[in-house]
């Protein structure tokens, strides 16, 4: 078992459970939200996310919606995370939305006290850099066919 | 109904509100990135309600409302309890406001929907067409009632009115006239190409223009004709000028005001105030029609268009106007024919502000040395029915004349490089240097200019002094010339 120094292993459902309070809660600023897809899920495995798109960038005023799915290493292991709504990021495959972990700097070395909001946050925070925030866009609300 | 004032009261009546619709009201967090409020909302109410009270509460219209819970947008339709919103949670707002990216790029297409004739001058392919223009069009020029469609559009484009001399196929021109059309009547789907950030780096790049240019044969055949065309290709200051104006309508716009104002400076040579005030009227307005009828939308017209004023105070005309092209088709006497030889000849308007047509410090030496000139003196050399035409026809005249009254204009003429390539060439500058000969001395009155021909016309029986000046005027000295036109219009 992997335990990164001083952290301690938090069982999966206590842990997301703990998440799904913080999103309904609006821990965090507000430029991020999170929670079940599905109210029933009592694996707690799939979720959806939304990021606000940054102002001062060409993302400013889109609403991202995201799927977020927690497997059942979660959160020693990162989750699979891939955009609903189109997006041109790098980093996200242009097909299909999904998000390359490891092409995300600040979430290629997961940590185990990182959650879903981190995520986000740190996905919102790619579209601010240089590199991101003039890319041109497809039109607001397309979506991933699949 | 009570109004919501935003603070405790608001709770109750809100209360007072939601009573009909149940019982147990819950506090709902409200957050936006920058607020944060506490909105009092039954439990069973639905997404719409709730966004009436948060538009009370945040001062926002009700349909800039997006709502967030939980990673989902909430639907207007939905209830709260469906997206398990209970007391003390916190939902998330986002205020629309209403601006659109595409929103831009659509006034930016009505913006240059006006120049965009303009700008396909020099845009699609940025290549230095209005040379090309002046020369292939002008080479279909004097055949009347042509089918041109706009062919504003420069290498490609203009290249295929070259094939009407018997280069290139039928085929290839008509594509090329149709997509000339689709985009001349569409701004927008031009500006949209423009905005394109793949066109923008193909037109940023000289190189690739320039071999894009290239590749073409007609071009190539263009400029194995005219040489000057392939320096000006291998010139980058130029490419990047023309590419720059090309890109941004807005510089076109600066350039064409920029030539204004070093035409109004024209008004400093003696006699040249009198030359543009004549330029002016006598171009300007048939240009302006002929123009206006063959694009429906005048490219000019937001620059004051003086062209249902004959004779307009020179002074207001000299500051607003657009750079008019003196070997565009002015017409004064015969306005009818005179567009439908304008209606080809006019797409080389939008060429004026192309530094390649003009420079700004001297108008006609510009026009006379540009590639396109040149390549207009030797097709019409190498085609006599041609020349024939382009003399013949009025307008012609008049315009030679109108530069005749400049003498920077005539000078430049003589030492003009296109007087010399070809003998077919030199015979026409002759003719042209005689017209100037005619009006050179522009301060004279045409009688006292045309003195010798006077005479000469009533020793052979033209008793009509009146009718031989007017002829001389129109011919600009040519006494054969004004023999015809005399002939033609009397009887006897």
């Amino acid at each position: 078992n992997d335990h990164s120094a001083g952290s301690v292993k938090v069982p999966r459902n206590f842990r997301l459970l703990e998440e799904l309070e913080e999103g309904q809660k609006g821990v965090g600023d507000g430029t991020v939200s999170w929670g079940l897809e599905d109210d029933e899920d009592m694996t707690l495995t799939r979720w959806r996310g939304m990021i606000i798109g940054p102002p001062r960038t060409i993302y400013e005023n889109r609403m991202y919606s995201l799927r977020v799915e927690c497997g059942p290493k979660y959160p020693e292991t990162p989750p699979f995370v891939r955009f609903v709504t189109k997006i041109n990021l790098n980093g996200v495959h242009n097909s299909n939305g999904v998000v390359d972990m490891r092409a995300v700097s600040s979430l290629a070395k997961w940590q185990n006290s990182y959650s879903i909001r981190v995520v986000l946050q740190e996905l919102r925070r790619l579209m601010m850099c240089k590199e991101n925030m003039k890319l041109p866009q497809p039109p607001e609300g397309q979506i991933y066919s699949n | 109904m009570a109004e919501n004032s935003g603070t405790d009261p608001a709770v109750e009546r809100s209360a007072e509100e939601n009573a009909a619709t149940s019982g147990t009201i819950i506090m709902v967090t409200v957050k936006t990135p920058k607020d944060k409020e506490e909105i009092a909302i039954s439990e069973d109410a639905s997404v719409s309600q709730f966004k009436e009270e948060i538009s009370k509460r945040f001062k926002a219209k009700q349909d800039q409302l997006v709502l967030i819970f939980a990673g989902k947008i909430l639907k207007d339709g939905d209830t709260l309890s469906q997206h398990g919103i209970k007391d003390g949670l916190t939902v998330h707002l986002v205020i629309k406001t209403a601006q659109k990216a595409t929103g831009a790029s659509s006034s930016a297409g009505s913006s240059t929907s006006g120049t965009s004739q303009v700008n396909s001058g020099t845009a699609n392919t940025a290549s230095p067409g209005p040379a090309v223009n002046l020369g292939t069009s002008q080479g279909s020029g004097p055949s009347p009632a042509t089918s041109q469609p706009a062919s504003l559009f420069t290498g490609f484009g203009d290249l295929s009115s070259l094939a009407n001399l018997g280069m290139g196929s039928a085929n290839f021109m008509e594509l090329q006239q149709q997509m000339q059309r689709q985009l001349m009547s569409n701004p927008e789907m031009l500006s949209q190409i423009m905005e394109n950030p793949l066109v923008q780096n193909m037109m940023s790049n000289p190189d690739l223009m320039r071999q894009m240019i290239m590749a073409n044969p007609q071009m190539q055949q263009l400029m194995e004709r005219n040489p000057e065309i392939s320096h000006m290709l291998n010139n980058p200051e130029l490419m990047r000028q023309t590419m720059e104006l090309a890109r941004n309508p807005a510089m076109m716009q600066e350039m064409m005001r920029n030539q204004d104002r070093a035409l109004s400076n024209l008004e400093s040579i003696p006699g040249g105030y009198n030359a543009l005030r004549r330029m002016y009227t006598d171009i300007q307005e048939p240009m302006f029609s002929a123009a206006r009828e063959q694009f429906g939308n005048n490219p000019f017209s937001a620059l004051g268009v003086n062209a249902d004023s004959p004779g307009a105070q020179p002074s207001r005309t000299e500051n607003r106007e657009p750079l008019p092209n003196p070997w565009g088709p002015p017409d004064t006497t015969s306005a009818a024919t005179g567009t439908t030889t304008t209606s080809s000849t006019s797409s080389t308007t939008p060429s004026v502000s192309n530094p390649l047509g003009i420079s700004s410090s001297s108008l006609g030496n510009g026009i006379f040395n540009s590639p396109g000139m040149q390549s207009l003196m030797q097709q019409i050399s190498e085609n006599p029915q041609l020349m024939q035409n382009m003399l013949s026809a009025p307008y012609m005249r008049s315009m030679m004349q109108s530069l005749a009254q400049n003498p920077e204009v005539a000078s430049q003429v003589r030492s003009s490089p296109a007087a010399g390539t070809n003998p077919a060439q030199q015979q026409l500058m002759q003719q042209m240097l005689q017209m100037f000969a005619g009006g050179s001395a522009s301060s004279q009155t045409p009688e006292v200019r045309f003195q010798q021909q006077l005479e000469q016309l009533s020793a052979m029986g033209f008793i009509n002094r009146e009718a031989n000046l007017q002829a001389l005027i129109a011919t600009g000295g040519d006494i054969n010339a004004a023999i015809e036109r005399l002939l033609g219009s009397q009887p006897s």
